[in-house]
């Protein structure tokens, strides 16, 4: 951010505005900072001039377009800032260049007589509220190096060039356009640890991830904060969920399922109710082939009542039309299941296709009488076909947990890949992306 | 939060799948009639089943 750290104001006299004039152009130079700038820059011509010498002198000028760049706050604008008033008295625009792609970013010099410097930085509607560290971070350089800084541990994101580009106000250190300082940025959301070194000087800036909405609150700026763009290097996370808590979540309630489906299929009485043998005579059908069982009886409470049809079919099919139907009241259940078996051999080897069995679950039946209403067909050329049919109430249905599971999973599914993709958008501007397509 | 609401969340498709286990709930999909004659004992071939003009598969590899 800056090289060193300023210094802070010996004296606690009413701080007051010096007023200067330009030497090149003889504009008013406003220095708000009193004693502490080092630099100032006249708004007019774009000199900069240093603030220490009585006489202005100028340092470096350089060529803007006026009002190239507007500052989302203007100097001297005046607020309090985190329970402190400050005053905006500086503004730069510095970028980086990755794969020939500029990315500007700005900052804001923020100043208290008593409490010193601050400054805001802004990229793309993401603000960092930044103070310079106070004491030296421990880097370890391994596969990817970390810094850590008073027992936090950052993780390193980015290294690259940053070139002052655009300079307004006044800085506490000597300010030049087309300077180059290397900028490592480690990332712990939301804050960001940054060092920058240049001609064998090192400062560490320690920056924390802030709304908008706050910094126009503070200094009562009209309008809104501009809307962030993608996702920043220190941005916190939308949701503060914890990924590995969930999963555990996950895997408890998993295991309470499994017993849930123990204890249920414990429970039910799997009662076999009725079961009988008929044939399917070969040929088209001669008169009515339907027919209807013996009345047997459902007892106990409502349950689920399984008609499992098993038939000796042989590549062909066997279609049986069933109405179960409760004698007493006349309310019947109506479906029709097929058995069909077919096998072969072919080039890719023997093969088989269907089943001789199938299983149906009628929900919810109450207790009473009950009979089937069968009505049997199958392809008109078959052969005698045995099946059987054999009629249980209060059976397990393992659907049921295998669909909770998913009820379960998909909510973890969704913040995982939720987090995965935020994660993934900020590390993509890094040096260490999560995952690096073709594209990227 | 997220981990409380989860945690009720959970519990709750527990409850369903127990739920659904004990009142007999079934996926199985099948039409339900009410009031059927009792006639249809004596005569079932008067039942007419929806079912009735299935499309039988008659494939096989």
């Amino acid at each position: 951010m800056s090289s060193g750290t300023p210094p802070l104001p010996g004296s606690t006299a009413k701080p007051q505005v010096k007023a200067l004039n330009c030497p090149q152009c003889g504009a008013a130079i406003t220095l708000r900072s009193f004693q502490q700038a080092v630099t100032v820059v006249c708004e007019n011509c774009h000199s900069i001039l240093d603030a220490k010498d009585p006489t202005l002198k100028v340092l470096q000028q350089f060529q803007a377009i006026t009002g190239e760049i507007r500052p989302l706050i203007p100097l001297g604008s005046r607020g309090k800032f985190r329970g402190t008033d400050y005053e905006v008295i500086g503004f730069q625009r510095r970028s980086i260049e990755s794969d020939g792609i500029r990315y500007d970013w700005h900052e804001y010099l923020l100043f208290n007589p008593y409490k010193g410097f601050r400054y805001l930085s802004e990229y793309q509607g993401h603000w960092n509220d930044v103070t310079v560290c106070k004491g030296l971070p421990e880097v370890q350089f391994k596969l990817v190096s970390n810094a850590n800084y008073l027992g936090e541990n950052f993780r390193h994101f980015q290294t690259a060039d940053a070139v002052t580009g655009y300079v307004i106000g006044e800085f506490p250190w000597q300010v030049r356009v087309g300077e180059r300082i290397a900028v490592t940025d480690y990332v712990h959301p939301p804050r960001v640890l940054s060092c920058e070194q240049a001609a064998g000087e090192t400062s560490w800036s320690l920056g924390e991830y802030t709304y908008g909405n706050e910094i126009w609150k503070a200094f009562n700026l009209p309008g809104q904060a501009p809307q962030p763009v993608g996702v920043f290097e220190n941005q916190p996370a939308p949701t503060t969920i914890n990924l590995k808590q969930v999963w555990m979540t996950f895997i408890m309630l998993a295991v309470f399922l499994v017993g849930l489906m123990a204890v249920m299929d414990i429970a039910s009485s799997k009662e076999a109710v009725y079961s009988a043998s008929y044939q399917l005579p070969p040929g088209p059908q001669k008169g009515e082939a339907s027919f209807v069982t013996d009345v047997f009886e459902l007892k106990g409470r409502t349950s689920n009542v399984q008609i499992q049809t098993s038939a000796n079919v042989s590549n062909s099919w066997i279609y049986v039309d069933y109405a179960l139907i409760n004698q007493d009241s006349g309310r019947a259940w109506d479906f029709g299941r097929e058995v069909s078996f077919y096998s072969g051999y072919d080039s890719d080897g023997s093969w088989t296709e269907g089943s001789r069995k199938d299983t149906v679950i009628v929900p919810s039946v109450p207790a009473g009488h009950y009979y089937l209403r069968i009505e049997p067909e199958a392809d008109a050329r078959h052969p005698a076909i045995n099946y059987s049919i054999s009629v249980r109430r209060d059976v397990p249905v393992f659907g049921f947990y295998g669909w909770a599971l998913l009820g379960l999973f998909l909510p973890v599914l969704y913040v995982t890949l939720k987090s995965i993709g935020f994660e993934r958008s900020r590390w993509a501007e890094s040096d260490h992306p999560i995952l690096q397509t073709e594209s990227d | 939060m997220f981990s409380k609401l989860y945690w009720l969340y959970g519990f709750f498709v527990l409850g369903l799948a127990g739920m659904g286990q004990y009142r007999g709930w079934s996926m199985d999909t099948m039409n339900e009639v009410k009031n059927v004659p009792r006639s249809i004992r004596d005569n079932p071939g008067a039942y007419r089943s929806i079912y009735s003009s299935y499309h039988h598969y008659t494939g096989g590899k």
